[in-house]
């Protein structure tokens, strides 16, 4: 298989500087990440708030450069490129946001929204050719062709995340890179968004990075799945393996935390307290391990492969339970 | 078993005032609350519920006003209460806490001078009297080092602890009711069981009612006794939690349930519902879900059915009208 991107040994750290004087702070967003995202899959990152997914996101689209390590998209070292050695990668790797009502300029239309990729890179560009792509394009993820000269504030929240998925489909790219794109959306649009990305993916064979803090969505789309926690990866498997025998302590914590119908009980179960505060530990999710020990306050765990394709990133890796949740 | 409401609502209605254009955004509620039951209102963005919360303590924004309806609070209407009673009313009696915790809390305060104010506006205790009690409460909702945590600063707690923070705040002075508007949307999965079970065991233990407002059904199935669907300003169906999750009388809330992503098993292809919510404020002449439903007749696009009662659940559905009544 192909590796579309590539990551190694990824390190971003955000440098403060104080405001007046003392000594820069340092802060490690993203520790030691190695991942590779094949042709034609669904590779999600699952993780909370502040756990460095969307940093990670960003350094793979040039946004952020990264502190040590290297990032391959179709080959290529990504470091150091200039802006017109870049064009061509934009081309080839899109990204859809989160929030679709600040990812679309309000002032333009939707023609001049999807048009406007295509004329920096020069496709498509006979007028009649070009309608006839647009609306097709639209048609493709679901809107009526007489939205073209509708603006972003004439549409709601779902319709508004088609147009974004639109243009970023506009460049006929290989890589979509997608950051939370449902979970600015109510329920029963989400579905429909869901089902139309997993339809595009098939339909264009699409490699896509999909970022996501909610376990159901990841299960439905990815293929592959890596859990992060404080910057870290701490467990990563093939979508169904995961959910079938989820090993990290960190992973069944927030697996068994998804609110789902008939999960009552569960839901409810009480939980150790603990602090979100960073620590010292080298096992970030030592402090809120109910299975911790001594060895995780001084080991700093490596990630493992248990069974083939499973990796996991936990000191007492053989004792882990395996029971499904 | 009958037990007089704590709370009764009747056609509530709320409009929203637009350059000369009334929007009526709540579109005449009706419900009762008992003490120490937990109500769900579940609705997606624009339904209402939101504002329907905010009307019940007249805590609407200036644009907002409510065009009629009535608000029972122990058989007192709130609606027609003056500024000084609802104030003696809100934070005592009915209290509320909001989606973004770190929003909610005054960011040039300590967490302990916020705790005493509040307690201080509503019972005449010395300060050190209330402080104490500001260190049980915060003791109380699970934060650890209490009498240090008092003074610290909103910022100086991450988003969960906030929101811990509100929960005291708002069971300070013990009231009847809670309003709890999206107390957990801002929080992570694992934050999010961790308040949801500690609002549980509160509420048991003071015996307060609960209106939970919430976006998400399985949030809904884990808190509630009773569930009360909104969509484009209305009701359209209030059941008992258990009846509602495994008999889901209204198309729209058999659409929601089918198209929830489930993570106990890998779905191929959601049922999603066609189409987009309502705007809020457009009411069109027949069912609001009418153009998305699968099901509509002529009769649904064109007026609007009545909350039919069925056994102990009511539905605003047309296929639900029982067989040989005239309306």
């Amino acid at each position: 298989m192909v590796a579309r991107i590539e990551i190694s040994h990824l390190d971003k750290t955000y440098i403060r500087k104080p405001w007046l004087w003392g000594k820069a702070m340092l802060r490690p967003v993203l520790q030691d990440i190695n991942l590779i995202l094949p042709e034609n899959r669904v590779l999600g990152l699952v993780g909370e708030s502040g756990c460095g997914k969307s940093t990670l996101c960003k350094v793979v689209l040039g946004i952020e450069q990264a502190t040590a390590g290297t990032v391959k998209i179709n080959g290529q070292d990504i470091a150091g490129l200039s802006g017109t050695q870049w064009k061509p990668l934009r081309q080839y790797m899109q990204v859809v946001y989160q929030d679709p009502y600040a990812s679309l300029d309000p002032r333009m239309n939707v023609r001049q929204l999807i048009s406007e990729p295509l004329d920096i890179h020069g496709l498509h560009l006979q007028k009649k050719e070009r309608e006839q792509f647009l609306k097709a394009l639209l048609d493709s993820v679901g809107l009526a062709e007489n939205y073209l000269d509708r603006y972003a504030h004439e549409f709601s929240g779902g319709q508004r995340q088609r147009i974004a998925i639109a243009r970023a489909l506009a460049l006929e790219p290989q890589i979509l890179i997608a950051d939370e794109p449902v979970s600015a959306l109510d329920v029963s649009v989400q579905a429909q968004i869901l089902n139309l990305l997993k339809e595009i993916k098939e339909k264009r064979k699409l490699s896509v990075l999909f970022v996501t803090h909610d376990f159901a969505v990841a299960r439905f789309l990815c293929d592959e799945i890596a859990v992060m926690y404080q910057g870290k990866i701490v467990e990563q498997a093939p979508s169904e393996e995961l959910f079938a025998h989820p090993l990290h302590p960190y992973t069944r914590q927030l697996l068994s935390a998804v609110p789902s119908l008939g999960k009552k009980k569960q839901l409810l179960a009480p939980h150790a307290f603990w602090e979100e505060s960073r620590n010292e530990w080298p096992c970030p999710f030592a402090p809120r391990c109910q299975n911790s020990l001594d060895v995780c306050q001084y080991t700093l765990p490596k990630i493992k492969e248990v069974y083939p394709g499973h990796q996991v990133c936990c000191a007492l890796e053989n004792k882990l339970s395996e029971e499904p949740l | 078993m009958s037990v007089s409401p704590i709370l009764e609502v009747r056609n509530l209605q709320i409009s929203f005032v637009e350059q000369n254009r009334n929007r009526l955004v709540l579109r005449g509620l009706s419900y009762s609350l008992e003490k120490g039951r937990v109500l769900a209102v579940v609705g997606e963005s624009g339904s209402g519920k939101t504002v329907h919360a905010l009307g019940l303590l007249s805590l609407l924004p200036a644009a907002a006003r409510i065009s009629g309806g009535e608000v029972r609070y122990k058989g007192q209407n709130l609606l027609a209460c003056s500024a000084e009673q609802l104030r003696q009313i809100r934070g005592a009696k009915i209290a509320m806490i909001f989606q973004d915790p770190s929003a909610s809390l005054n960011p040039v305060l300590t967490v302990g001078q916020q705790l005493i104010e509040t307690l201080r506006a509503h019972e005449s205790i010395s300060k050190e009297e209330a402080a104490r009690k500001a260190i049980e409460l915060l003791d109380k909702v699970g934060i650890p080092n209490p009498e240090k945590r008092l003074d610290e600063y909103p910022f100086q707690f991450s988003g969960g602890m906030c929101q811990r923070v509100m929960i005291a705040m708002a069971l300070a002075l013990k009231p009847d009711i809670l309003i709890a508007d999206e107390p957990t949307t801002a929080l992570d999965v694992t934050i999010q069981a961790q308040i949801l079970r500690l609002m549980k065991d509160l509420q048991q233990e003071y015996g307060m009612a609960v209106i939970f407002i919430t976006h998400n059904l399985a949030l809904a199935a884990a808190i509630a006794d009773d569930v009360l669907v909104l969509y484009g300003g209305l009701c359209m169906e209030q059941a008992p939690a258990e009846k509602l999750f495994t008999h889901p009388l209204h198309p729209y809330t058999q659409g929601l349930l089918g198209s929830l992503v489930s993570v106990s098993r890998k779905t191929e292809h959601l049922p999603a519902i066609p189409g987009n919510p309502p705007i809020a404020g457009e009411p069109l002449p027949g069912c609001p879900f009418a153009p998305r439903c699968s099901q509509a007749t002529e009769k649904c696009s064109q007026k609007l059915p009545p909350l039919f009662a069925k056994g102990s659940c009511y539905v605003r559905c047309w296929l639900e009208e029982p067989h040989g009544s005239t309306h």
